[in-house]
C-alpha cells in the first residue's frame, strides 16, 4: 500500500487547495485517505519494528554449530579440571567428527592426543576413549585396528550404540559383510537416528536394495540439520545417480546446495549430473569448485576424466599431474591411498604401480571396492585369469555397481568370454548410462563390438 | 584456481616445510596442500557422533500434592541447560518421539500404568523467516506467534501394547524468545503458561512448558571423581537455566492398585523416552516403531554407574532387566558405590564397608522391613533400616517383589511428617534423613537437596543432626535451595528464567560453573549424545546413593544412642 507523505499535499498551489466545497470535501476526503493509510502505514513500520526488535533478540545467541561449541566447552572445562577423562574422551571424538566435517586432517591429531589423555588418565574400562580412537583408526584407513579399539569398547560398554557403529564401518570396509549387518542391527536397537539410519541406507545400497537405502536416507533427513542434512542429500543424490535418475539426483543436489551452497560434496555430486546432461561448461565450473574444496586424489582424476573425454587433453594432464603430487603428499604424511593409486594407475598406462599398490590394499582388506581395485589393476596386466574371480567377487552381493560390472564385462571380453561379457555390459549400462564420462562410452564401444546389447 | 600460496595458507606446517625443501612441489603449477585423509574414495564417512538433547532426561519427582490430599503429582524435566537466550533454535519437544511417566504398583518392575505424551508441531513459518514470533505474543493463539506445538496425552494399562484414547489434548506454552516477545515471566505465567493448563479425563491436569530448571546443585562438587575435592561449593550451576517440563496431576486412586491408595499407597516411578526406530521402505515397522532412549528414576542412578559404562544399558534397559542385564552390572555398582570409597581415601571419613545393602534398600526395593522384602536374602538379619516406608511390597495386592531401580513414594504420607508420625511445621530439605518421612527418598519434592542427602547417605550418615564422623559433609554442595522458589499450586514450578546465562561476549557460562558435566554424560551416556553440555537429574554426579540411608525408626524402637553408620 503506498503511503501518500504529507508534503505530498503541501506541494499544491494554493489556488487548488481553496477551490469549493466540493474541492474541500473531496481534500477532506483525501485527508482521511492519508490519515488511514499513514496510520496504516505507521501500524506497519511499528510491527517491522516490533519484528526487528523480535529478530534481534531471537538471534541474540550467535549460532554456532553444536559440535563447534562442545568442542569449545569442553576446552574450557578441561583447563579447569584437567583431570576429567570423560571429557577428554568426547573431546577427543569431536575432534575426530570434526575432521570427517571440514576435512582438516590437523583435527587427527587432536583427537589422537586428547584420546591418549583420557586413557591415560583412566587406562581401565574406558570406552568412551576406546570408541574414539576406534572412530580415528577408521578416519585413518586403518580398519583392523578400528575393529579391535571398537570390540574392546564394547567388552566394557556392550550397549555403546557409537562403538557400534565404529564396528559397522571397520567391518564394512574389510570385507566382512555379514558382520557389519549384526553390528548395524545392534546400533538400530540401541540409537535409531542420523548415524544409524545412514549406515543401514548404505549397508541396503551395498547389497542391492535401493529402496530400503533411500527410504533410511529420507528418515535421516527427517533428523537431520546442517553438515548431517548435506551428508543425507548428498547420498540421496548419489543414490539416485547411481542407478542414472538423472532427475532425482538434480533435485537432492539443488535441495542440498540451497541450504549449504558451498559444500563440495554436493557440487561434485551436481558435476556429474551436468555432466551426463551434456551442460559442459557448468559442469567444468562445479568440477573446478569440488576439487579446489577438496583437493582428493580421485577428485582429480574424476575431473582429469572429463576433461579427457571432452578432448582437453591439456587440461586433463593438469588435473592427473596434481593426481601424482597429492598422492606424494599422501605418503609424506603417511598415509596410503592405495585403492585410488591402483585404479588411476591401472587407466593410465601404469600397470606395475597399479598391481603394488592393490595387491598392498587387499592384503590389508578385501571388501568389494579392494577386489574390484585388484581385478582392474590385473586386468591392466593382462593378468585377466587372475581377475575375474576378484571381479566377480566384487559384483557378487548384491548391488548393482555400473563401474565393477564394467570392469568385470572387460575382464571376461578379454578372455573372449563372449556373451557372458555382453550381458556384464549391457547390465552395467543400464544400470547407469552415465556412470563415467570417459569409461561409460569405452563400455558401449566394447559393447558394441562384441556384437551389442544382449 | 588453486595457488600455491593459498594451499599452503590453509594447510599449514607440513605442506609449508615440503614447499621451501623445493622437492617434488618446486615448479608445479598448483601445490598440493596436505591432503584431506577423509574422504577417500569409496569410503564414505557418515556422521558418528549426534546429540540428541530433546530426548535427554533431567529428572524426576512424586509427590503428593500439597492442596489436594487425594492427587498425587508427577513432574518430568527434560533437555538441560536450556539458555533463556536460546534463538534461533529453542527448545521444542521432539515431534517423532514418546514422553513417558511410567508407574508400577505393584512391585514387579513392570510399567502398570503409562503416561504417554506426543507432541505435533504446527510450523506457520515461511521460508523467509526463522523467527519463531514476528512479534509480541499475548496468547497461545496470538498470530504473531508462528511456531507452536501441542500435545496429546493418553495412557496405557498393559505395559504399552496399547493405549487408549487420549484423556488430554492442548496447546504447549512454548519457549520463551525474550523480553520484546513475551515479557516477563510473570507474563509468560499469565498469558502462555497457565493458559495452557489442561484438565485430563477422570480428575486430573497436566501441563507442558518450560521452566527455570528445578533441580540445584554445584556440580563441582563431582569434581573429587577427577581429582578435584570439595572446596569448590555453593554456586548452583543450573541457576539461570530453564528446562522443558511435564507436570501431571491425578487422583491417587487412578495409579493405585485396585483404584485402592489406602491399602495399596506406594507406587514406582520413573520417565523413559523413545524415539523411532528404524521403518521399511513402506513406511511400516518391524516392532512396536520405537526404541527406548533414555531413562530416569532416582536422581543419581545414571551417575552411579557412570563411568563404567552402564549408563547406556540404563538408558536401554526396562526396570525388570536391572538385576541381569550387563551381568548384573547395576547391582553389583549399587552394593559398592565408587563414590564412597572416595569420600573415605579423600576425606578419611569412615564409610560402611562393602556390600552397601542399606544403599541397595534406598534404590532398588523402597525402604523395607526384613518381613516383606530381605535386601540381604538372609531371613535372620535385619534389614540395614529396618523400616516400613516405601517398598509397592507394602500393598496389600503386591505381586511378587522384584528389585529395580526406580524412585518409590508412598502416598499415604500427605504432608511433612517426622519421624514419630507427628506432621511436622516445615518440610526438611533433607527429607528422610532430615527427619522428614515425606521427602527424599520417600518420592522426590522440587525442594529435597538430594545432592547433600546423597552425599551423607553415602557417608553412612543417617541423621542429619548427629553427623559423627560425617560432619566434614554437613554443608554439602553448599547448594540448600533453588535459584528460584517453587510454589504450592499446580505446576508447581518456577517460571522460567529470562536472562541469559552466557554472554554474547562468552562471559557468564564459566562463571556458572562451566556448562559441561564432569564426566560429561548425559542420560544417553557413552560418547554419542554427550556432546552438549548436558546435565542429568545424576549426569556428572557420580555420587550414588539415593540418599535417604537414615534410621528411621517405628515409633516402637528408639534411637541409638551413638550416631555410629547403621550397615
Amino acid at each position: 500500500m503506498g503511503v501518500i507523505a504529507p508534503e505530498d499535499l503541501s506541494t499544491r498551489r494554493p489556488a487548488e487547495r481553496r477551490s469549493g466545497s466540493r474541492r474541500t470535501a473531496v481534500s477532506s476526503v483525501a485527508v482521511g485517505v492519508l490519515l488511514l493509510v499513514a496510520s496504516v502505514a505507521g501500524f506497519y513500520t511499528v510491527a517491522f519494528d516490533q519484528q526487528t526488535v523480535v529478530a534481534r533478540e531471537e538471534v541474540a545467541q550467535p549460532t554456532v554449530a553444536p559440535l563447534e561449541r562442545a568442542i569449545r566447552t569442553a576446552q574450557t572445562r578441561l583447563k579447569g579440571v584437567p583431570g576429567d577423562y570423560a571429557t577428554w574422551a568426547q573431546l577427543g571424538s569431536a575432534y575426530v567428527e570434526e575432521a570427517r566435517v571440514t576435512a582438516d586432517p590437523t583435527y587427527y591429531q587432536k583427537a589422537d592426543g586428547a584420546l591418549q589423555k583420557s586413557l591415560a588418565l583412566h587406562p581401565e574400562g574406558n570406552d568412551a576413549a576406546l570408541t574414539g580412537q576406534g572412530a580415528l583408526a577408521n578416519a585413518r584407513h586403518d580398519f583392523a585396528a578400528g575393529a579391535d579399539a571398537a570390540t574392546r569398547s564394547l567388552a566394557v560398554n556392550p550397549y555403546g550404540a557409537t562403538a557400534w557403529g565404529v564396528l559397522t564401518d571397520a567391518r564394512t570396509q574389510l570385507g566382512d559383510y555379514a558382520g557389519a549387518t549384526e553390528a548395524l542391527h545392534r546400533m538400530l536397537e540401541l540409537k535409531p537416528g542420523i548415524a544409524s539410519f545412514t549406515r543401514a541406507s548404505y549397508d541396503a545400497e551395498l547389497h542391492g536394495d535401493v529402496t530400503a537405502a533411500r527410504s533410511a536416507l529420507q528418515q535421516a533427513l527427517g533428523l537431520a540439520a546442517g553438515a548431517s542434512e548435506a551428508y543425507c542429500r548428498t547420498y540421496l543424490g548419489a543414490l539416485a545417480f547411481s542407478v542414472g535418475n538423472l532427475d532425482e539426483a538434480e533435485t537432492q543436489y539443488a535441495a542440498g546446495l540451497k541450504s549449504a551452497p558451498d559444500d563440495p560434496t554436493l557440487k561434485l555430486g551436481q558435476a556429474r549430473v551436468l555432466a551426463a546432461r551434456g551442460d559442459v561448461e557448468a559442469a567444468v565450473e562445479s568440477y573446478q569448485a569440488a576439487v579446489d574444496a577438496r583437493p582428493l586424489v580421485e577428485n582429480f582424476v574424476e575431473y582429469g576424466e572429463y576433461l579427457e573425454s571432452l578432448g582437453r587433453s591439456a587440461a586433463a594432464e593438469q588435473q592427473y599431474a596434481l593426481v601424482k603430487t597429492v598422492r606424494q603428499l599422501f605418503i609424506a604424511n603417511g598415509v596410503n591411498d592405495d585403492l585410488s593409486t591402483a585404479l588411476f594407475a591401472a587407466d593410465h598406462h601404469d600397470p606395475t604401480t597399479a598391481v603394488a599398490a592393490a595387491q598392498a590394499e587387499y592384503g590389508r582388506r578385501q571388501n568389494i571396492d579392494a577386489q574390484d581395485a585388484l581385478a582392474w589393476a590385473l586386468h591392466s596386466a593382462g593378468r585377466d585369469a587372475e581377475a575375474l574371480p576378484l571381479a566377480r567377487q566384487a559384483t557378487s552381493i548384491g548391488g548393482r555397481n555400473a563401474l565393477f560390472l564394467y570392469h568385470r564385462g572387460a575382464i571376461e571380453a578379454a578372455l573372449g568370454m563372449r556373451e557372458q561379457a555382453r550381458s556384464t555390459l549391457t547390465v552395467a549400462l543400464d544400470t547407469n548410462p552415465w556412470f563415467s564420462p570417459l569409461l561409460a562410452p569405452r563400455a558401449s564401444a566394447l559393447l558394441t563390438s562384441l556384437g551389442g546389447r544382449s | 584456481m588453486l595457488t600455491p600460496e593459498r594451499l599452503l595458507h590453509r594447510r599449514g606446517r607440513t605442506a609449508t616445510a615440503l614447499f621451501a625443501a623445493g622437492g617434488l612441489l618446486a615448479g608445479s603449477a598448483v601445490i598440493g596442500l596436505l591432503p584431506t585423509i577423509a574422504g577417500a574414495s569409496s569410503h564414505r564417512e557418515a556422521p558418528l557422533i549426534a546429540a540428541d538433547p530433546a530426548v535427554d532426561n533431567t529428572d524426576v519427582y512424586a509427590f503428593s500434592s500439597p492442596k489436594t490430599s487425594d492427587d498425587v503429582v508427577f513432574v518430568a524435566n527434560w533437555i538441560p541447560f536450556e539458555e533463556p537466550n536460546g534463538g534461533p533454535n529453542f527448545y521444542p519437544w521432539a515431534d517423532d518421539a514418546e514422553y513417558l511417566i511410567n508407574i508400577d504398583n505393584n512391585g514387579d518392575a513392570r510399567a502398570d500404568i503409562i503416561y504417554r505424551w506426543r507432541f505435533t508441531t504446527d510450523d506457520q513459518r515461511d521460508s523467509k523467516t526463522f523467527l519463531y514470533n514476528t512479534g509480541p505474543v499475548d496468547s497461545l493463539t496470538d498470530p504473531d506467534l508462528k511456531f507452536r506445538q501441542s500435545f496429546t496425552l493418553d495412557v496405557s494399562t498393559d505395559g504399552g501394547a496399547s493405549y487408549g484414547n487420549p484423556i488430554a489434548t492442548g496447546p504447549v506454552t512454548p519457549s520463551y524468545t525474550g523480553h520484546a516477545s513475551m515479557g516477563s515471566a510473570q507474563d509468560y505465567i499469565h498469558n502462555l503458561r497457565t493458559p495452557a493448563i489442561t484438565d485430563t479425563a477422570g480428575g486430573g491436569k497436566t501441563l507442558a512448558t518450560q521452566a527455570d530448571d528445578s533441580f540445584f546443585l554445584d556440580l563441582r562438587v563431582f569434581d573429587l571423581l577427577y581429582g578435584g575435592n570439595l572446596s569448590e561449593t555453593g554456586h548452583d550451576t543450573l541457576a539461570g537455566y530453564n528446562v522443558n517440563s511435564i507436570v501431571l496431576e491425578v487422583p491417587k486412586s487412578q495409579v493405585a492398585i485396585g483404584n485402592d491408595p489406602a491399602a495399596n499407597p506406594v507406587i514406582g516411578v520413573w520417565s523413559t523416552t523413545t524415539r523411532p526406530t528404524l521403518r521399511n521402505a513402506d513406511g511400516s515397522s518391524a516392532d512396536s516403531g520405537f526404541t527406548q532412549v533414555s531413562r530416569l528414576g532416582q536422581p543419581l542412578i545414571n551417575e552411579v554407574v557412570v563411568p563404567t559404562g552402564l549408563k547406556d544399558a540404563f538408558n536401554a534397559i526396562s526396570p525388570d532387566q536391572d538385576a541381569t542385564a550387563a551381568g548384573g552390572a547395576v547391582v553389583d555398582r549399587v552394593l559398592d558405590p565408587e563414590v564412597a570409597r572416595l569420600l573415605n581415601s579423600i576425606y578419611g571419613i569412615p564409610v560402611p564397608a562393602p556390600p552397601r545393602y542399606d544403599i541397595f534398600e534406598v534404590f532398588l526395593t523402597g525402604i523395607v522391613s526384613n518381613a516383606k522384602v530381605d535386601v540381604d536374602g538372609n531371613p535372620g538379619t535385619d534389614n540395614p533400616i529396618n523400616v516400613d516406608l516405601n517398598s509397592q511390597a507394602l500393598n496389600a495386592g503386591a505381586a511378587t517383589f522384584q528389585p529395580s531401580e526406580m524412585l518409590r513414594l508412598n502416598m499415604s504420607v500427605t504432608g511433612p511428617t517426622g519421624l514419630d508420625m507427628k506432621p511436622l511445621a516445615k518440610a526438611s530439605r533433607l527429607g528422610v534423613i532430615g527427619g522428614d518421612i515425606q521427602g527424599f527418598p520417600n518420592g522426590r519434592r522440587l525442594a529435597d537437596d538430594v545432592v547433600d542427602i546423597e552425599l551423607l547417605a553415602l557417608a553412612g550418615a543417617d541423621d542429619a543432626n548427629n553427623l559423627g564422623t560425617a560432619a566434614p559433609l554437613a554443608n554439602g554442595d553448599g547448594v540448600s535451595r533453588n535459584d528460584h522458589e517453587f510454589s504450592d499450586e499446580f505446576p508447581y514450578l518456577a517460571g522460567p528464567n529470562t536472562e541469559a546465562v552466557n554472554q554474547a561476549d562468552g562471559r557468564g557460562g564459566a562463571e556458572h560453573g562451566a556448562a559441561i558435566i564432569p564426566g560429561g554424560s548425559a542420560s544417553s551416556g557413552g560418547v554419542a549424545g554427550t556432546l552438549i553440555p548436558a546435565l542429568t537429574g545424576g549426569a556428572a554426579l557420580l555420587l550414588l546413593t539415593a540418599g535417604g540411608v537414615s534410621l528411621v525408626r517405628t515409633r516402637s524402637v528408639t534411637r541409638q544412642a551413638s550416631a555410629a553408620p547403621e550397615v
